[in-house]
């Protein structure tokens, strides 16, 4: 018995022995890309694609008409030939194809386009219709031409609708003639299970091993193959990528200085660029990003429904120190609901809350702005003598003591940077005598609980990819959107600002439309619905050691143009 | 007969315990707050848009209405199609469940295995210094902080040595790669299990070992064994042959009455190992508000427990008939 | 399952149970697994106590909201940090030693009303019998059947992040069906004893019954698993914390490990990760060997279940 047992103990020690070495002797003899994903994609079906990880795979494969260039200065035709050409009544557009190929060798012609663009309508597809429902017309002049024709003049059609990754008809026609015919037709359209997406661009998926990885190839049919486009020679230069899922950044990051993938397609916590600058195989992007982050005030109830309150909130919340200790210094203050990035929209004279002031000097000034505004406490936070003390017992000008309340923010494992600034701008506010306290919860809660029930007193959020184009500027505050599941979170209502909005929308001439633009951000400043505090940059390693090419770009270095153009080293 | 009758009355409070738990299950997630169409952050998503999800998602129909249809999918055998991926959930888990069955259950065998072996010895040797040390080092390695060992499991044989992958199941490389065979496939997925399996087994092993021997010290003042002595049979013949076999029932026991627990950890390992079974898949499904991929794995981890837990009910009537409700 | 083991009549014996704690007590310490079960356990109390301290010494070392003015990312061991900082310069030690104290107050609170739970449904259910026998225990195999981490994990998903005291409430009530078998069935052998009948005879009411006569009879082994109870709770709530789902105004291991983790530094500060975690195995450890070294006292044979908690 006994010997039996060391023998099976030796046996055990001869497998790992014999998978050590196994491992250690697996020749690589191809070179593909590897990337690693932060969570499995969700689904191959381009229309239900809502996160990060699946538009990542189907980015590669889908293309759009029009995309913007690195330097995101312009638009360039990608699926289109040229610009689009309007006619004189300011309605109608055409637009010429290039000659491409889907990545089984059929022809891609005009009736794509169009059919992708009726599917949008027909289905009213979440996320896209509202950008095409003021497009009364689609039709395929010939093969290579497509007429849009639109129900007034937009000024977000070339930017925001011509924008869409186009779906191949022959794919997708079976799939929504039958989707019509159900009682849920968009569930159906949804519930579509998509197995090998044909599309245009640089890759074609191999396989999708669930779970694990996902396997992509170089498409032989890629339109853009040795062309000039946005001033790039575009490749693909790389045979094959493939994806594997990482559960945590940790481990993803151990990957990459083992060498197990070349980059990790997501942002990464400032914690980790010490350690990986060690590493001389390793480099750190570190990227601007088009995102907000805010403190949302609710102006529908007590306490917040006072401006004079919000702007005392905002001077008490000291956005550098958040900046330099949350973030670690990978961020910057804003100021505008646009990122200052936003260059020619970004309005850079506003109000700077409490810039430059330290603690101290910050208690003061909301001291100042509460007691004229009718505020009273029963111990003020700056005592007679002038001196700061703590704060108790916060009167509204109304006489009524205030209530405690809440700040919703997400939890720390979902991001830790909104998590503690929440804790810290409840320290601040205390400090003031405002009973504050942070309460993260889980996401989804808390979206139901802002957004559907209006029932909270402040939140922090985050909004990241934010189109160049500042419409969302009119989607966060215009009246019309306050309402359950709409964006105007913090009902926020002013007359003037819906005006000017409307107009903006509809504006044509760029410089008449930055006015209006310029003039948004100011009221939304002085009446602070929402408090921007930061813009986080994106932060993103790789692998120099296998593959070269990188282009950086807003949001970082995961686009297409850096698929188009890395090629392996050596 | 007797044990007839008792098997049915189990069976029969079983199902009635699912069904109140399937209940239970059911209106937990449609009282919580936030659902899946609210989790969609972009201003693209008009208020009209989220409506119209909701309504083809059947989100909007009354709780009752909701409910109904729930059962009657649910004896039809359907559980609906997962918010998050738009597949039928049936198909996700069908994906998963081999994976977890794989890893855990060759932990469980391993770690029974091995307790039994060492509990066995560590008792005959009651009272010695080999005794203490054992049984310290299995209260030590039993109460680890699974996710914590996990991490530095990882941290010293995967990275720092360098000898195991970091976390799944498959290399990407040698699954794209033609020329591998089934055997290469193979050891790649074991390569990948030793460390999930480790944690594991290091988890789970130590109670076994203490169960064991105090079951085998229990068995040692038995009368037969006294009897096998008198006979003047050899120690291991009497240790190995008598006293083992039975002391090994209250193991088995255990390991059915702890998988509620086990279950647990499996969770975890899983999901620090980027493991793609079900534990992961249901905490994972859990924080994306997929109900119904949710519900489906829920109760399937509760019939396998409730099973489990009638099969030792079992195992005891047959054992000692003295034991009825 | 459930037993019927006999009873060694120790237990009951009124008389004689000084002598029988004291010579337990001997028994207790002889064992060195109790030894060194109650030496860890003293060590993280004086921790507990400890706790205290640092906020007052300086406010930099208040363990949620203190941070060092000079250091504004995570650093290892110095002068004034001895275990270094977190990431944005909180004391390690000071959170370290304020963990102990949520520990303590989880583990002992958790385990305590699950113990309560436990001992009082165990005692109805076995002296009344019958029908609220039957039914009591078929709610404890269905509560019995939940891992209660994955519960707990889905309803603080479902209803934003718990409060620990709400942890604590539910790690209790998924905890109680363990004890209050054990407790059913030395409800169910003592019901029938003489000075239990002899009770019952002179008119004692069901109520006094069961708290005067069983109750202290049962207290042992209640007591006994209270410590199997604590190490539970206390890797639940661990766990809990550690996948981001604990309450996050609060200071626990778990909650230390969450930051190490979420913020990248689990591979690059050893000694952020390595104290929590070593601190919430020594502590489940300590509990779970004076829950062996107490058992081993009263009767081996008087737990046959719930072994792996």
């Amino acid at each position: 018995m006994t010997v039996g047992n060391r023998t099976r103990a030796a046996l055990l020690l001869l497998c790992a022995a014999v998978l050590a070495c196994a491992s250690a002797a697996w020749a690589k003899s191809r070179h593909p890309l590897r990337i690693g994903l932060g969570e499995e994609p969700r689904t191959l079906n381009v229309w239900m694609a809502s996160d990060a990880n699946s538009n990542n795979i189907l980015s590669q494969i889908y293309q759009p008409l029009y995309r913007h260039t690195p330097e995101e200065t312009e638009m360039v035709p990608w699926l289109a030939a040229g610009p689009p050409e309007m006619e004189a009544d300011g309605v109608t557009y055409q637009v010429r194809l290039r000659p491409a190929r889907w990545s089984d060798g059929s022809a891609f012609t005009a009736a794509d386009v169009a059919f992708t663009c009726r599917l949008i309508k027909e289905f009213k597809i979440p996320r896209h219709y509202s950008r095409w429902k003021f497009v009364d017309r689609i039709e395929a002049v010939d093969d290579r031409t497509v007429r849009f024709v639109l129900k007034e003049p937009m000024a977000i059609f070339l930017t925001r609708s011509l924008t869409i990754p186009i779906v191949s008809e022959k794919e997708w026609r079976e799939v929504a003639d039958a989707a019509k015919k159900q009682k849920k037709p968009l569930a159906t359209l949804f519930n579509h299970t998509v197995e090998r997406p044909l599309g245009t661009g640089p890759f074609v998926l191999e396989k999708w091993h669930k779970g694990a990885f996902l396997h992509m190839k170089k498409n032989d049919w890629f339109f853009g193959q040795g062309l000039r486009i946005g001033g790039r020679l575009l490749g693909p230069f790389v045979g094959e990528i493939l994806f594997k899922i990482y559960g945590t950044s940790d481990v993803a990051m151990l990957a990459l200085k083992k060498g197990a993938i070349d980059m990790y397609w997501q942002g990464i916590q400032p914690g980790y660029i010490e350690n990986l600058e060690q590493h001389p195989e390793i480099r750190i992007f570190s990227s601007e990003r088009s995102a907000l982050y805010y403190l949302g005030f609710n102006l529908r109830r007590p306490p917040f429904d006072d401006p004079a309150l919000r702007r005392a909130a905002a001077v008490l919340v000291d956005k550098s120190f958040i900046i330099e200790r949350v973030l670690q210094g990978y961020g910057s203050r804003m100021d505008s609901i646009l990122p200052a990035g936003n260059e020619f929209w970004y309005n850079p004279n506003l109000t700077e809350y409490g810039e430059g002031l330290n603690r101290e000097q910050r208690i003061r000034a909301v001291h100042r702005i509460l007691k004229e505004a009718g505020y009273r406490w029963t111990r003020p936070p700056v005592d007679d003598a002038g001196k700061v003390q703590p704060a108790a017992g916060l009167r509204l000008p109304d006489g009524s003591l205030m209530e405690p309340l809440t700040i919703l923010t997400p939890p720390a494992d979902y991001d830790p940077h909104r998590a503690i600034s929440g804790l810290l701008i409840q320290q601040w506010l205390r400090q003031a005598g405002i009973p504050a306290s942070a309460r993260p919860m889980s996401f989804g809660a808390l979206l139901q609980q802002v957004k559907a029930r209006h029932d909270f007193d402040a939140f922090i959020l985050g909004y990241g990819r934010l189109s160049l184009d500042p419409d969302y500027l009119r989607i966060f505050f215009h009246s019309e959107f306050d309402r359950e599941r709409g964006w105007n979170m913090s009902g926020y209502h002013n007359p003037e600002f819906d005006q000017i909005a409307e107009a903006s929308e509809k504006t044509m001439d760029l410089e008449a439309r930055r006015l209006l633009i310029y003039k948004m951000q100011e009221i939304i400043a002085r009446d602070v619905p929402y408090l921007p505090i930061y813009l986080p940059r994106e932060i993103e390693a790789v692998r120099t050691d296998r593959f070269a090419g990188w282009v950086q770009m807003l949001e970082g270095i995961g686009n297409i143009w850096s698929f188009c153009q890395l090629s392996p080293v050596n | 007969m007797e044990i007839r009758r008792y098997i049915l009355g189990r069976l029969f409070q079983i199902t009635l315990i699912f069904f109140v738990i399937l209940t239970v299950l059911f209106l937990l997630f449609r009282l919580a707050p936030g659902d899946p169409v609210s989790r969609m952050v972009d201003p693209n998503m008009t208020p009209e848009d989220a409506q119209r999800l909701i309504e083809q998602l059947g989100l909007d129909l009354p709780m009752w209405q909701q409910y109904l249809i729930y059962l009657k999918n649910f004896l039809k055998g359907r559980f609906g199609i997962s918010f998050h991926y738009g597949q039928p959930v049936s198909e996700i888990i069908l994906n998963r469940l081999p994976n977890t069955i794989l890893l855990f259950t060759s932990s469980i065998v391993l770690a029974a295995f091995v307790g039994v072996f060492l509990g066995k010895i560590v008792s005959w040797k009651k009272g010695e210094r080999i005794d203490t040390w054992v049984t310290i080092g299995a209260l030590v390695c039993h109460t680890l902080f699974l996710p914590w060992l996990a991490l530095i499991i990882i941290w010293v044989f995967a990275y720092w040595i360098g000898w195991f992958p970091l976390t799944g199941m498959i290399s990407a490389e040698i699954w794209t790669d033609p020329s591998a065979g089934l055997l290469r496939k193979g050891l790649d997925i074991a390569h990948h299990m030793a460390l999930p399996l480790t944690t594991l087994f290091l988890i789970h092993f130590g109670s076994y070992l203490l169960v064991m021997r105090s079951s085998m010290l229990d068995t040692l003042r038995e009368d037969y064994i006294l009897t096998a002595r008198a006979k003047g049979l050899d120690e291991a013949t009497i240790r190995n042959r008598h006293a083992a076999p039975n002391a090994a029932l209250p193991v088995i026991t255990s390991v059915g009455l702890s998988l509620a627990f086990s279950i647990n950890g499996g969770a975890l390992t899983e999901t620090v190992f980027t493991w793609p079974g079900l534990g992961r898949e249901l905490v994972f499904a859990v924080s994306n508000n997929d109900y119904p991929l949710a519900q489906a794995s829920f109760l399937l981890i509760a019939a396998v427990v409730l099973t489990a837990n009638l099969v030792v009910d079992l195992i005891y009537a047959y054992l000692d008939p003295r034991i009825r409700y | 399952m459930k037993t019927g083991n006999e009873q060694r009549d120790t237990l009951a014996a009124p008389a004689g149970r000084r002598d029988w704690l004291a010579g337990g007590w001997a028994l207790f310490w002889e064992n060195p697994i109790g030894k060194i079960g109650l030496i860890l356990m003293a060590c993280f109390a004086l921790m507990a106590a400890a706790s205290f301290v640092p906020p007052l010494l300086d406010p930099m070392y208040h363990p949620m909201h203190g941070v060092d003015p000079e250091i504004s990312h995570a650093t290892g061991p110095s002068a004034a940090h001895w275990l270094g900082t977190d990431f944005i310069g909180r004391d390690i030690l000071s959170q370290l030693l304020a963990g102990a104290r949520i520990a303590f107050m989880v583990g002992l609170s958790a385990a305590f009303m699950s113990i309560f739970f436990g001992t009082l449904i165990g005692m109805i259910s076995g002296y009344a019998g019958r029908f609220v026998d039957t039914l009591l225990m078929r709610i404890a195999d269905m509560v019995m059947v939940m891992p209660t981490l994955l519960v707990v994990l889905i309803l603080s998903s479902l209803f934003g992040q718990l409060r620990i005291w709400t942890i604590v409430l539910l790690i209790a009530l998924f905890r109680w069906p363990g004890v209050s078998r054990v407790i059913r069935a030395q409800t169910l052998t003592l019901k029938h004893r003489p000075f239990i009948e002899a009770a019952r005879v002179t008119g004692a009411s069901h109520l006094r019954i069961i708290f005067r006569h069983i109750f202290p009879n049962v207290l042992p082994l209640a007591l006994l698993y209270m410590t199997f109870r604590v190490t539970s709770a206390i890797i639940i709530e661990a766990a809990l914390a550690f996948l981001g789902f604990g309450d996050p105004g609060t200071v626990s291991w778990g909650m230390m490990l969450q930051w190490v983790w979420k913020t990248g530094h689990m591979f690059q500060a050893p000694y952020w990760l390595l104290p929590p975690g070593i601190c919430i195995s020594l502590l489940t450890l300590s509990f779970y060997m004076l829950g062996r070294a107490m058992e081993e006292v009263l009767d081996p044979r008087l737990r046959k279940e719930g072994e792996s908690e």
